[in-house]
């Protein structure tokens, strides 16, 4: 076709084209990723995510931030290696969080009457603004899938601890000994998650006791950062600007 | 037909937009979940709890069956359209035609992913809670009514709309396939298929309603896909800025 001829004559009428791309490509690239990025971590780590008494010291520690990578990494990728835009991952965890808060609001409590703070969904900002800030600074891959994976590991608890800390207190329940959070499951009938499919600690004749966080973060941590390479290649193999002929 | 078209003095950099298109296509796709919703609420626990009652019959089969030939009515009256009506001189439109088009095909895609926002996300994740409250005896329980046959065959319409108008009406994606946009379309298409391996397993094994059970892992390879939007991103925009460029070096304050 040869060259291509320009649809425009003035540096206004440029400014113009412009503007109005980025005003409608925001809200598809923010839409494209609620959807996306929900469904892959609502089918990969959902269940801890959905139910306070599914937020253990073990499995949710060690699931959620590996699971929760994949995607922010993808999207430094993309974002970073062509538009040198450092939120990534801010937009993935901030997207997740809303898609999260209006399904647990309107259908999890105006559908299934279960109480908001039985269902309320997983803190995951500090996280991503670590990972974030760690690439803007590094300016690097490699530094950020190290250093930055690992302080996403290992700072999803502490992130959380505040807001799940006052479903952790004791109380004496008909004889047994049963934290708020256990109550509450106990409580508000699931018909689909009966006890013993409740994947969360239970204790091992190799566990010593006080360990069980800090050894599951750092875990947690070690496999963020495979995990972020990983993600970083996929994010790169779906962002090739491939064209055939015909397929 | 041959004769390449003058290039007119209309400024086309105005409207490109298309503020009022935008706010019909969301107000529309909004108006549409919410009805969805709101029946569910209306009848789920009244007429949804137990299928074998004559009352779910009435309330949500034929909603299912009504879907169904609404959603294939419009398939084929959509898709026929942006097929019959295609530009049979395509490769000489006017630039100022071509970045029309270009916003034409954006609309689409925002067509695309608003429905996939509904699909992937919400109601998604609003059959998780329907599965803790009651034990289902139907692979067509409410919430898999409107979410497998209902908003994803929406997404479907859209996302392949989009491909077909692209395809038709800009010079780029007629004389060759664009990888990326056909993994952004079949990808998420292939989540409603993969429906069947979803009941299969269901349906044979009692999975209980372990939402992270692996048989759930191959929509999240699926929506993954989602991602290669980037990548047609990365397509669209050179082009863009083929179409935008300016004779002589012009730099303008864009921060505002």
């Amino acid at each position: 076709m040869g060259v291509v001829r320009s649809a425009i004559t003035t540096a206004e009428q440029q400014h113009r084209v412009y503007k109005a791309f980025d005003w409608i490509v925001i809200p598809i690239v923010v839409l494209v990723i609620i959807g996306a990025f929900h469904i892959h971590f609502m089918l990969t780590a959902g269940d801890w995510d959905f139910w306070i008494d599914w937020k253990d010291r073990r499995w949710w520690v060690t699931i959620t931030p590996i699971t929760l990578i994949f995607f922010p990494a993808a999207l430094h990728y993309l974002f970073w290696q062509h538009f040198r835009l450092p939120f990534g991952a801010t937009l993935c965890c901030a997207g997740l969080l809303a898609g999260e808060w209006v399904s647990r609001v309107v259908n999890f409590v105006g559908w299934a009457y279960y109480p908001l703070n039985m269902v309320v969904p997983a803190e995951i900002i500090p996280m991503a603004l670590v990972l974030d800030s760690v690439l803007l600074i590094s300016r690097s891959f490699l530094v950020t899938g190290v250093i930055g994976s690992m302080i996403w590991g290992l700072i999803f608890y502490p992130a959380n601890w505040a807001i799940i800390a006052p479903y952790h207190v004791p109380v004496e329940y008909n004889g047994n000994m049963m934290s708020i959070a256990d109550l509450m499951g106990y409580s508000y009938v699931r018909t689909g998650t009966p006890e013993y499919i409740r994947i969360i600690e239970e204790g091992t004749l190799r566990t010593f006791g006080e360990s069980v966080v800090p050894v599951s973060a750092f875990f947690a941590g070690f496999i963020s950062v495979f995990a972020y390479f990983i993600w970083v290649g996929i994010g790169k193999a779906l962002a090739k600007t491939i064209w055939v002929k015909k397929l | 037909m041959g004769e390449p078209t003058e290039i007119t003095d209309v400024d086309v950099s105005k409207g490109l937009v298309g503020a009022k298109r935008i706010a019909i296509i969301f107000f529309v796709v909004l108006a549409t979940m919410v009805a969805w919703r709101v029946y569910q609420q209306v009848f789920a626990w009244e007429k949804g709890l137990d299928s074998f009652e004559a009352e779910f019959d009435v309330y949500w089969m034929n909603l299912l069956y009504t879907q169904w030939i609404l959603e294939f009515t419009a398939a084929a009256v959509v898709w026929g359209y942006l097929i019959k009506t295609r530009d049979k001189d395509v490769f000489n439109i006017t630039p100022q035609e071509e970045l029309q088009r270009h916003f034409t095909l954006i609309a689409w895609l925002f067509a695309y992913v608003w429905i996939v926002y509904w699909a992937a996300s919400f109601f998604a994740e609003q059959d998780a809670s329907w599965h803790q409250v009651t034990v289902r005896d139907t692979d067509f329980t409410p919430s898999h009514i409107v979410l497998f046959y209902g908003v994803m065959p929406c997404y479907i319409l859209a996302g392949v709309g989009s491909f077909l108008y692209a395809r038709t009406r800009l010079p780029q994606f007629a004389k060759r396939l664009s990888i990326p946009f056909v993994i952004a379309v079949l990808g998420p298409f292939m989540i409603l298929p993969n429906v069947g391996l979803n009941e299969w397993g269901h349906t044979f094994w009692f999975m209980e309603e372990l939402f992270a059970a692996p048989i759930h892992w191959g929509f999240v390879v699926l929506g993954w896909t989602a991602l290669a939007l980037g990548g047609l991103f990365l397509q669209i925009i050179p082009r863009m800025v083929q179409l935008t460029q300016l004779e002589e070096e012009l730099t303008e304050d864009m921060n505002d």
